[in-house]
């Protein structure tokens, strides 16, 4: 089973998107696909119509009262399940806190799903936080949003710095560049030189779509209804370089 | 998964009044071919797995892993078209359960059916599906009468089973409906005289040790025949090469039975039936040799040489397997095949002339035959030296398979330790035999290959690889016939005289 985390430290960068999408296209390969929504706003969890409550909230899950297993729902697409996000996981760092190995428990909850999953793609919230460092130790590969503008060299300097403190072997990172406008010069100028300055960037490039819109009008993946989308192409692409990065 | 059957065979069962009845969506309808996929041992079946293809009439085409409760594991669009080969798939957990499971065997199409099918989605306040009920209409399966009725199926989502039950509760109130008591697999194999998971390639009889000999012989070989039949539309497929060896085995097992019946059957058409069972195995075996060099072929380049150096040897086996085959089928489709199966073994059976030790009890004529042959393997067994020519072992060898049939037809006469004991005693003895018969086998092809490809101005390297080949497989005769003398002696201990005449004594 292989985890994948879509983070970043800055909110509104396309981290959900990315997740539900890239689910549904390992989804529709026919791997068995988890999406575990950790983000208390429920952004994956809405997109798929599945109600924000887990019986027993974040504690139950972390404390075990309820088998993570038993909290997963099954999305409206095969192979692809659900872990909702609960609003109570705004308080997850507290419970975490509490248990013992505290930065590990993320991963250690994943590994009961091992048998049933073969990836699990974690939606995380935007902070740095012990659910981050949950997450960092869970994950095989990070998958990094980039928005084009020149604070992106930042982030992710903020985020190599934040790797190098946590325990553990650091997952591998892959960033993308994300919500593109290409009729904008700035745009474009950095989707050129960001790869130069940050060598590593994925070369799938994710367009700024008005279809990616549609999907919180729709709430299916944007891959699922409109496959030619030149934003679903950009998944696509993507996702095989994710597949390459294993 | 809850599955329903509808009462009235006539009754089609409308989607769209059974989606108004349970306020779900029609999510998608029209005509499906639905193929399950197995084994020739239905190996994914007896693990409790069931594999379809799914092909659509809007051209969706997909494969499907459940398991016998309906649950989905596994799921994988397929290219639209005919049925997929699994070795082709892309790599996924699907391929992967599969062919852990089938490992060198092929996954074929054991049962289809044609039929209109809708898919209703239940939904909740949020548009969210919580379950699916699939609508299969009536269905004529080829070779039936009746049609098999339509079916009303409720798939439960995880974590909304709930809602499933529901459903299924609300489905089960209507009285046009039954639950189904078997799965549309089952009932479509039924229809056609199978069992899903039902696999033969050995007779299994209970035999009364009352029994005449003639009636029990008679019994075994209208098992022997049965399987041969199942068998023969495999082979000249050339779906799997397990299809040709059990039709093999069925037909040696049946001489075997005609050689120890002398003297129970009408001597006439026993030794008739006797030779031409002679004949369909001579005419399966180059077929079944090329089978086994082929199947083994990447193995033993992997472990003897380099790989790219055989490739005009493997061309030249695969065009000789293929024409091989060719003649067998031709053989398998002519007069004098379907001659053999028709009339055996009631022309043997139905003579009005029976052998004198027809009417004796089994018990005695088969202990009597069990006690000849068991002096035939000693007696062989001893006269092997250091010095005996290969034709020896090879002839001890035929004996210990008369042997091991008999003791395998008979077993139901005896008490299970002491046959078990002395059945491996045996196959110990009879691996060793195989293995020095197979490389001496080997050695004779490579031989006479090497001289084709001579002819054929193969590449040198090729000609030094078959030579290493050969080496390989003298290293494995020399050592299978070094290990001869110890396997002998084992088998031919006190301890294994004793348990078989203790077996005899039994019944």
């Amino acid at each position: 089973m292989k985890v994948l985390a879509s983070y970043s430290i800055k909110g509104g960068v396309g981290k959900t998107t990315a997740a539900v999408n890239l689910a549904a296209l390992a989804a529709m390969e026919g791997r068995r696909v988890l999406l575990w929504d950790l983000d208390p706003q429920g952004g994956a969890t809405h997109l798929l119509r599945v109600r924000a409550k887990v019986k027993g909230g974040g504690r139950g899950l972390v404390r075990q009262r309820l088998r993570l297993v038993d909290a997963v729902k099954a999305s409206d697409f095969d192979n692809l399940d659900l872990l909702p996000s609960d609003f109570s996981y705004r308080h997850l760092d507290l419970v975490l806190d509490g248990q013992k190995k505290p930065t590990r428990m993320v991963g250690h909850l994943l590994a009961s799903l091992s048998a049933d999953y073969d990836l699990v793609i974690l939606d995380c919230p935007p902070s740095v936080s012990l659910v981050t460092e949950n997450v960092v130790r869970a994950a095989d590969l990070l998958l990094v949003p980039l928005l084009p503008a020149p604070l992106s060299v930042r982030t992710m300097d903020q985020l190599d710095s934040f790797l190098a403190t946590t325990k553990g072997r650091p997952p591998a990172v892959l960033a993308f560049l994300s919500m593109v406008d290409r009729r904008r010069s700035l745009h474009r100028r950095l989707v050129d030189e960001l790869p130069r300055e940050r060598p590593g960037l994925a070369d799938a490039v994710i367009p700024v779509a008005s279809a990616v819109e549609q999907m919180g009008v729709r709430r299916a993946p944007l891959v699922t209804w409109s496959p030619a989308n030149p934003a679903s192409r950009a998944f696509a692409l993507l996702w095989q370089e994710v597949i390459r990065h294993w | 998964m809850s599955e329903f059957v509808v009462v009235d065979p006539s009754d089609e069962l409308s989607v769209d009044a059974l989606g108004e009845a349970l306020s779900a969506r029609v999510e998608s309808r029209g005509s499906e071919r639905r193929s399950w996929l197995d084994t020739f041992d239905w190996r994914l079946y007896r693990a409790g797995l069931v594999l379809e293809h799914r092909a659509s009439s809007s051209g969706r085409s997909s494969l499907v892993l459940i398991d016998l409760e309906g649950r989905r594991l596994a799921q994988l669009s397929a290219p639209a078209g005919g049925t997929p080969d699994v070795e082709d798939l892309p790599a996924g957990p699907l391929k992967e359960q599969v062919m852990s499971l089938a490992g060198l065997r092929t996954a074929f199409v054991r049962a289809s059916a044609e039929r209109r099918v809708g898919m209703l989605a239940v939904l909740d306040a949020e548009g969210k599906t919580v379950a699916r009920v699939a609508v299969d209409g009536p269905l004529v399966v080829r070779g039936g009468v009746e049609p098999l009725p339509a079916r009303v199926r409720v798939e439960a989502l995880r974590g909304y089973e709930k809602d499933a039950r529901g459903v299924a509760n609300c489905i089960a109130r209507s009285p046009r409906v039954r639950p189904a008591e078997e799965t549309l697999l089952e009932a479509i194999c039924a229809a056609e005289g199978l069992r899903p998971g039902v696999y033969r390639s050995k007779p299994k009889v209970q035999l009364d040790p009352a029994m005449s000999a003639g009636r029990a012989f008679a019994v075994l070989l209208d098992e022997l025949v049965d399987i041969a039949r199942v068998n023969v539309d495999g082979t000249l497929r050339q779906i799997d090469p397990e299809f040709l060896h059990d039709l093999r085995i069925a037909v040696r097992s049946s001489r075997s039975v005609l050689k120890v019946a002398k003297g129970v059957f009408d001597e006439r058409p026993r030794s008739h039936h006797a030779a031409e069972l002679r004949w369909i195995g001579d005419v399966t075996t180059p077929s079944r040799d090329f089978d086994v060099y082929l199947l083994e072929f990447d193995d033993l380049v992997e472990h003897a040489m380099d790989p790219d150096a055989m490739r005009p040897f493997r061309t030249l086996l695969t065009r000789q397997c293929r024409k091989a085959h060719t003649e067998l089928n031709r053989a398998l489709r002519s007069k004098r095949f379907a001659r053999i199966l028709d009339g055996w073994p009631d022309e043997i059976v139905a003579s009005e002339d029976p052998g004198p030790e027809a009417d004796v009890p089994i018990a005695q004529v088969g202990g009597d035959r069990l006690r000849s042959a068991w002096r035939q393997v000693r007696r062989r067994g001893n006269a092997v030296t250091d010095a005996s020519p290969p034709d020896a072992l090879h002839d001890l060898r035929k004996r210990c398979k008369e042997l091991r049939y008999l003791l395998e037809h008979l077993a139901s006469l005896y008490e299970k330790s002491a046959h078990k004991e002395i059945v491996d005693e045996l196959r110990q003895l009879q691996n060793n035999l195989g293995e020095y018969q197979d490389a001496d086998n080997q050695r004779r092809l490579i031989l006479q290959y090497a001289e084709e490809l001579i002819a054929q101005n193969a590449p040198a390297k090729t000609l030094v690889g078959m030579g290493r080949l050969d080496h390989y497989f003298e290293h494995r005769q020399a050592v299978a016939r070094a290990q001869f003398a110890d396997h002998w002696t084992r088998f031919d201990r006190k301890h294994n005289r004793r348990v078989f005449a203790t077996m005899l004594e039994s019944r």
